[in-house]
């Protein structure tokens, strides 16, 4: 055994073996999704057919609830990069009395599960005029994903040298030229990470947007997969398929663009430290 | 060189930067908190008497939590749910992480994906392959019936290890790359040190590897453990809570009182019993940090 | 890469706010699209239309929904339709999550639509929340709602304390839908009319000896079917065992030998496999499955299930079935051991309502009264499936003439409702997770254990009693 894992087979076996299992949940919605005579059922296609794919992307309620969805997703994930960025600076930069006190609340804030405190945003979107409108998902999911995002961000921050801005100082820059000429650029990672996590995070979620909103035409994709899979109707499994793996899509793209800044952000983000 | 500080007014013209996100903060974040504690001492309803005339009913959702048996049903099953999905996270996080250490790069670079597939896609999607997969014609049955076991109701005969596999499945390539980033980060030195000693692999894994990389483990713990108490959506869309009230973890629990029961009040009530627990978590959590 | 990153965001970010900016339009036109705004003309700027919003609920159908043409007829013939443009506000939701959603949008004018479908067993909560409009001023001025053309026993239904609050626009019964050539096969000639739950069990039992691979019986039993579990499945049940979810003072009944006799009765049915495979029943899509894959292809014997579920098999219905009318039968629901009345059913049904919300609550009602009118109600109420709630349509020929119509509708007269009160509806919710309890394995004791509890919590330790 011992000499087995010295000698490395034994992983390799291993590791590959775990990888079908990881890879087995998505058989079926691949399979599914090419096929013309879906069901619920595993099964590897007789008639393979791009048709649902066709169908799914020519509905136009469909199209609309993509750029609903990256319109979310999108100015959300740039108000959290914005945001978190400039309240990261003086966290990072200046000695303040009230930090140690102030990260700590960031702190728990990350820990709220979202759903304990849907009631209350409704009723406080109602009253504020919010309720149904896409901009007000966009600020609430903003403001959900903050926290995290002050947390890496600031950590991020950290972990750029000062020395670096004092040059530009000396140059009579002002704070906000030296973030955006300085750290902005040597953070980069950094920003890309809480940019792909905000904006997967928006992306992906189905919940806020489900109650907030009203109007089937303002539904992001997300809620309209939800509606597809979990409620009533005929269902069309080979559709139903085909949009996962579209709705899956961004997301995908945005890891792997992002993939080179991955593990670097995930170093820096002191997450993985602590 | 930092900036110091130099009395209130400087602290305050320092923190101007910080202003939209306090803004936003307090207005989308704390005061949905804030209602939150107060709603759960009312009688808030989204229809009936609570809806029209909301009254203020001191400790009554609380009491009545108490000796609610779906509560501590709930409690219960989200604690299953948490220690299920925290061992199959992280050991497998774990040992795929050490694994693929030194792994050639072609080879890590191929199989990285499959690992990675259920943590970047969306929660429906996850829940959907999910569903999938458990079906009583779906993938897994397919598989077993192959190989001569009959077919498994997963869904319905053991709905809580259906989802708890789900979790993992989702949850697991986050402790693998931070596991990862972790383990690239021990100096070879020692373990080469101990090996020369005599150590075998087990000896070095555990007295040598484990201790280095302890402070990630205890903040990766902390971090999924979050997580998982909020996970509503992978579960309701798989299951709904069911069977019966087999998959209620606490926020299926709070949803299900507040927007299908209507009882806004004491679904107020049990959120604050998740927010509780997602306090103590994240008390524990910053005292790691600060260790 | 990093500036081929940047620019994409950039260049997203510049696509999206062109998208944003066309974001105000999308409240108007895509309502157009998915609503689907039937006015004529649009474009006549000349005057200013009035609006009215009406919302109801859709499976899925769109434009093939019954409710979508019988409002768009009504429109089209409408006299008001110069003034008034319609925008239809469907609520794509499975039935739980419709209740939750008209029950977030009635309580802000900026939300209410005018006109809304209403379940009759969801009117007293909404009426004590102060959602919905008092109509009882309204209707003095609809004669046919005066001259005594709806049945009184419906319109009670939906009069609280004297006050009208919707008008009814169907009425349902519940019975036991079936397959006559499988029955045949078991033993059982066409009429066959079981008369206690030991005949059902019996002819069950017969089924699966002579058709293996037959699901015996089908009925709802989750909770994601919501109000259907707990009507077509529990209550047609525990009414036919001679109780009543509460006792004559109003307390709900959370402990009795009914209710174990009742989930004893279901957890047979499907712990003997009389019952359909659990992930076939227990997801809101069951009806269509059964309907679509399994009754129709003679694949399950009998189904428990509304009258509305012959609609399905008409020409123009979700499931067209030629010849149907010889195919199958339907039996009305036995008593648990045949004793009086015989047979049970429930009924309940649904109006349209005016929220107090509704900005435009007059135009409203002249447009639901015109939906009720005799010719346009006639057609609605044939493609939907359901039960008049007039007489005189009652007697008309295109109605009466549909295939077991008058079968399904004589049920009407020893007809239970459900309790006319605020907390019903919660109950229900409680009566859904003890069902889907029992027929996944808990043993009734505990399941009954847990809907006391939930019970108790809903309405109240005074309002409950044990038997």
């Amino acid at each position: 055994m011992r000499k087995f894992i010295k000698d490395g087979k034994l992983p390799y076996i291993i590791l590959s073996i775990m990888a079908l299992l990881f890879a087995l949940p998505l058989l079926w919605v691949i399979f599914a999704s090419f096929d013309v005579n879906a069901t619920q059922a595993f099964k590897i296609p007789t008639d393979w057919t791009i048709g649902n794919y066709i169908n799914v992307l020519q509905d136009k309620l469909n199209q609309q609830a993509f750029g609903v969805g990256l319109l979310i997703s999108a100015i959300e994930a740039v108000l959290v990069v914005l945001i978190a960025g400039l309240a990261a600076y003086p966290l990072s930069r200046y000695e303040l009395r009230y930090k140690k006190m102030f990260m700590y609340t960031i702190l728990l804030m990350t820990s709220l599960p979202i759903t304990a405190v849907m009631v209350p945003v409704y009723k406080l979107f109602l009253s504020m005029n919010l309720y149904d409108s896409i901009f007000g998902v966009i600020i609430f999911m903003t403001a959900s994903a903050l926290p995290f995002a002050i947390w890496l961000m600031k950590n991020f921050m950290d972990s750029v040298p000062i020395e670096l801005e004092e040059a530009a100082w000396v140059d009579g820059a002002n704070v906000l030229t030296s973030i955006r000429l300085v750290i902005a650029p040597l953070m980069l990672p950094g920003v890309l990470v809480v940019m792909m996590v905000a904006f997967t995070t928006a992306w992906g979620n189905f919940l806020v947007p489900y109650i907030l909103l009203n109007t089937v035409s303002k539904y992001p994709v997300s809620v309209k997969l939800y509606q597809f899979f979990g409620q009533n109707g005929l269902v069309v499994y080979g559709e139903l398929a085909a949009y996962s793996v579209i709705y899956a899509t961004p997301a995908v793209i945005l890891y792997i663009l992002s993939q080179k800044y991955m593990s670097q952000g995930f170093i820096m983000s002191g997450a993985a430290k602590g | 060189m930092i900036r110091e500080s130099r009395g209130l007014g400087d602290e305050l013209k320092k923190s101007v930067l910080l202003t939209p996100a306090v803004l936003v903060l307090i207005l989308f974040f704390l005061i949905p908190i804030f209602l939150t504690v107060y709603y759960s001492f009312t009688n808030l309803a989204l229809n009936g008497e609570g809806a029209r005339n909301v009254q203020f009913i001191g400790l009554e959702n609380y009491s009545r939590m108490m000796t609610d048996p779906n509560m501590i049903n709930s409690i219960v099953t989200t604690l299953i749910f948490l220690v299920g999905s925290l061992i199959g996270q992280q050991i497998l996080g774990f040992f795929i992480a050490l694994m693929m250490k030194g792994k050639n790069s072609r080879f890590r670079s191929i199989i990285g994906p499959f690992f990675l597939a259920g943590w970047i896609m969306p929660e429906v999607v996850v829940a959907l392959c999910s569903f999938a997969f458990f079906d009583r014609s779906g993938t897994l049955n397919a598989i077993l019936q192959s190989i001569n076991i009959p077919m498994v109701e997963w869904l319905y005969k053991y709905p809580l290890l259906s989802v708890i596999i789900a979790n993992v499945w989702h949850g697991m390539a986050f402790s693998m790359i931070n596991f990862q980033s972790a383990l690239d980060n021990v100096p070879g030195d020692i373990e080469e040190a101990a090996r020369v000693d005599g150590a075998n692999y087990w000896q070095r894994l555990f007295y040598i590897i484990i201790p280095q990389i302890k402070n990630t483990i205890a903040t990766n713990t902390m971090l999924n453990t979050l997580s998982t108490l909020g996970v509503f959506g992978l579960i309701y869309t798989m299951t709904g809570g069911g069977p019966g009230v087999a998959t209620q973890v606490l926020p299926i629990f709070m949803y299900k009182q507040a927007f299908v029961s209507f009882q806004l009040g004491y679904g107020t009530a049990i959120s604050m019993v998740l927010l509780v627990l997602g306090l103590i978590f994240s008390i524990l959590y910053a005292r790691i940090v600060e260790d | 890469m990093f500036r081929r990153i940047m620019r994409f965001i950039l260049v997203s970010t510049m696509i999206l706010s062109l998208t944003a900016c066309g974001g105000n339009s999308l409240d108007s036109s895509s309502k157009s699209e998915s609503g689907g705004d039937v006015s004529s003309d649009k474009n006549d700027g000349s005057k200013e239309k009035s609006v009215i919003t009406i919302t109801y609920r859709e499976d899925g159908q769109g434009e093939k929904a019954p409710n979508y043409t019988w409002i768009k007829n009504a429109y089209e013939t409408w006299d008001m339709k110069d003034q008034v443009e319609l925008d239809l506000a469907p609520i794509s939701a499975s039935e739980g999550d419709y209740f939750a959603k008209v029950a977030l949008q009635l309580q802000s004018p900026k939300t209410a639509p005018d006109l809304l479908t209403e379940d009759s067993f969801q009117l007293s909560a909404d009426v004590e929340a102060g959602y919905l409009t008092d109509i009882s001023d309204y209707v003095k001025d609809f004669p046919d709602f005066q001259d005594g053309k709806f049945y009184e026993k419906i319109i009670d239904g939906y009069t609280i304390d004297g006050r009208v609050y919707a008008i009814p626009y169907s009425a349902d019964t519940r019975g036991l839908w079936y397959n006559r050539e499988l029955l045949d096969k078991a033993g059982y000639s066409y009429p066959w009319q079981p008369n206690s739950w030991n005949d059902i069990l019996e002819a069950l039992a017969a089924i699966k000896e002579t058709s293996p691979d037959v699901f015996p019986i089908w009925m709802n039993a989750g909770v994601a079917t919501g109000e259907g579990t707990t009507m077509q499945t529990y209550e047609m049940l525990l009414y036919g065992t001679g109780e009543k979810l509460q006792d004559e003072d109003g307390k709900y009944i959370i402990e009795s030998q009914a209710i174990l006799d009742t989930l004893n009765m279901l957890k047979t049915i499907f712990t003997e496999g009389y019952g359909p495979d659990l992930s076939l029943v227990l997801n809101g899509q069951t009806s269509n499955t059964l309907y679509s894959e399994y009754f129709t292809k003679g694949k399950t014997a009998i189904s428990l299930d509304g009258n509305w579920a012959v609609g399905r098999f008409n020409e123009d219905g979700m499931n067209p079935w030629p010849g149907y009318e010889d195919k199958i039968g339907f039996a009305a629901m036995p008593t648990q051991k045949g004793q009086e009345p015989g047979f049970i059913t429930m009924s309940g049904g649904w109006g349209w309502a005016i929220p107090e919300n509704a900005d435009n609550k007059d135009v409203a009602f002249q447009f639901m009264k015109h939906l009720m009118s005799y010719d346009l109600y006639l057609n609605g109420i044939c493609t939907k499936g359901n039960i008049t709630v007039r007489k005189d349509i009652a007697e008309d020929e295109k109605y009466a003439n549909q295939p077991f119509y008058s079968k399904a509708s004589s049920l009407l007269d020893g007809a239970y409702f459900r309790p006319k009160e605020a907390k019903y509806a919660q109950v229900s919710t409680a009566i859904q997770t003890m069902v889907e309890s029992v027929v996944t394995g808990t043993s009734p004791e505990d399941a009954i254990a847990t809907y006391g509890s939930d019970v108790i919590r809903m309405v109240g330790e005074e309002n409950v009693v044990r038997k």
